[in-house]
């Protein structure tokens, strides 16, 4: 994405501006204490986790068999569904299921682990899609793009890649291996489609959201699912992150920034997404 | 101001459509809850006493203190609101739940209060769409919880967190301008967003956590609202406060200030007693 024009009118300081910036930076800091400490309740459990797979399946039974229910009822082309918050959509809940998945270039992953995989390959998707959208604007294939865009889209993909290292760490302490592909599945059904489409800043803004919902959904649906404590906890500490860049992005799109007043699993992902 | 007052309306609209999807959506979970009651007899009690003892010592650090503002009534909505100790024999699931309703009332309570400010018609229309809007949402949230409550068999919590109770009261007479009030509102929001995010990782019934989790991000965007508001406020631009903003006239910083953090932190997040009905 090119960088603000000088000629382009900022209303505060530079000053102002450095102080925002390195705040900023000082919170991105702060905030990775608490995910260590996340992270070593992975490991510490990991060993507990392997033999708990089997557990889960039938703890998920006494739960009305929501665990291994209706997120399958999504499938692949459900994410186009759930596209802007702003739509009405009357599509049930989905769940992240525990089937298996490739985490890796040849792993096999099933239960919370399978999660995790899905959970950092869609990381990996935003990630990659931010950097799409970057170089477009940079090759001048958006127009002009306003600094504000510019920040939004570099500091989004920076928690992404936090939020996918995350996830990564917690399969290398469990002692696979790292997944980085991305969602096969959203990016061939969706990503790849909706970009070739894109021809401004308000088209990515929208491509975007969506991938921002998608992920919120998808972490809900995957707290209400996986059984481990620490995989619970950072979950829950990434998923109101991707609720605020949907609230920013709808802002900008002239949205309501706030517009369920309960976050919706409508477009989660389950573990069939294919990774790579 | 360039407020389209209509396309206003109109998303105002849309978003009532939308919270009554939404609260149709939460009713199953809370359905579940009642199979799961019986379930709680397996309740770590350690693990509560620990995530309490945890949350207690967030407290002792001064989190979300008011500071040295002079303790003062803030209109009758709160007034009526009064402060009960907790009931330490309730399950850990039941107290917390206790405290989200508790937290939801003073949210509701303040954002009351707020629209009965002097300055508050004067306030950028985006920002009073905000206030009402997320007034409602907030009055959804207490009643889902409250619902949760009783379904395990706890009793519903009317009243406000007496510790933030406390906290807005000595932040009322600072409260001559909107700069004050969000921030505020941006200390209740993070609060209770905090909250949630460690109550999620500390609830024994799963569909208290699935409840929880479905808010905790709803308080989230109303901070990162709060946060974009805020900036554009002391960056002296109100008349930016619309929907949408101006994009190209924005600094390059009001693209970032809405989600400073890369994961949400707990440190403001509230003991999950402090709010348990007595």
């Amino acid at each position: 994405m090119s960088a603000p024009h000088h000629n382009d009118p900022i209303q505060i300081s530079e000053g102002e501006l450095t102080a925002m910036t390195a705040e900023l930076e000082e919170r991105h800091q702060e905030s990775l204490p608490k995910m260590r400490a996340a992270l070593d309740e992975w490991a510490e459990l990991r060993n507990g986790l392997r033999a708990g797979v089997d557990g889960l399946t039938s703890a998920a039974a006494t739960r009305r068999g929501f665990l291994l229910g209706a997120g399958i009822a999504l499938g692949g082309v459900a994410l186009a569904a759930c596209g802007g918050s702003s739509g009405s959509s009357k599509k049930k809940s989905g769940g992240t299921t525990r089937s298996t998945v490739a985490g890796g270039a040849s792993q096999k992953l099933t239960g919370d682990l399978a999660v995790v995989a899905l959970a950092a390959a869609l990381e990996n998707t935003a990630v990659a899609t931010y950097q799409a959208g970057i170089d477009a604007a940079t090759a001048g294939k958006l127009g002009t793009v306003p600094p504000a865009v510019v920040t939004f889209a570099q500091t989004a993909q920076t928690q992404h890649k936090a939020h996918a290292d995350a996830w990564n760490a917690a399969l290398a302490q469990a002692g696979k291996a790292k997944v980085t592909g991305v969602d096969l599945t959203v990016k061939n059904g969706v990503v790849d489609p909706a970009f070739a489409k894109v021809t401004d800043v308000a088209g990515l803004a929208t491509l975007a959201l969506q991938l921002e919902n998608v992920a919120a959904a998808t972490y809900l649906s995957g707290i209400g699912a996986i059984s481990d404590p620490g995989g619970i906890k950072t979950a829950a500490s990434i998923q109101p992150v991707e609720m605020q860049h949907a609230a920013i992005l709808n802002f900008v799109l002239g949205q309501y920034p706030a517009p369920d007043t309960f976050a919706k699993t409508d477009g989660a992902r389950t573990t069939t997404d294919q990774i790579g | 101001m360039s407020v389209d007052e209509r396309r206003l309306g109109e998303l105002v609209e849309e978003s009532e459509d939308l919270q009554s999807d939404a609260l149709r959506n939460a009713r199953p979970a809370l359905d579940e809850t009642v199979d799961l009651a019986h379930e709680r007899g397996r309740h770590d009690l350690d693990e509560s006493r620990r995530f309490a003892h945890e949350s207690r010592g967030l407290i002792s650090r001064g989190v979300m203190g008011g500071g040295a503002l002079a303790a003062a009534g803030f209109g009758g909505a709160l007034l009526t609101l009064m402060a009960r100790p907790a009931f330490a024999d309730q399950s850990m699931d039941v107290q917390m739940l206790q405290t989200a309703a508790s937290i939801e009332n003073l949210a509701v309570a303040t954002y009351t209060a707020a629209l009965g400010l002097p300055f508050a018609s004067s306030l950028p229309k985006v920002v009073q769409t905000f206030v009402t809007t997320t007034r409602q949402q907030h009055t959804d949230h207490a009643k889902a919880f409250n619902a949760a409550v009783t379904q395990l068999g706890g009793k519903a919590q009317d009243q406000p967190d007496p510790v933030l109770l406390d906290v807005v009261n000595k932040a009322k007479p600072g409260l001559t301008g909107p700069g004050p009030l969000v921030d505020l509102a941006i200390q209740l929001e993070t609060g209770a967003a905090e909250t949630y995010v460690a109550d999620v990782g500390a609830y024994s019934d799963t569909n208290a956590r699935k409840l929880t989790a479905s808010i905790m991000g709803v308080e989230a965007q109303h901070v990162a609202v709060l946060n974009a508001v805020k900036a554009l406020l002391s960056a002296g631009h109100p008349e930016w406060i619309t929907l949408p903003p101006p994009v190209a006239q924005l600094p390059a910083a009001a693209g970032s200030v809405g989600f400073p953090d890369t994961f949400i932190k707990t440190d403001q997040a509230r003991p999950a007693s402090e709010g348990a009905v007595k």
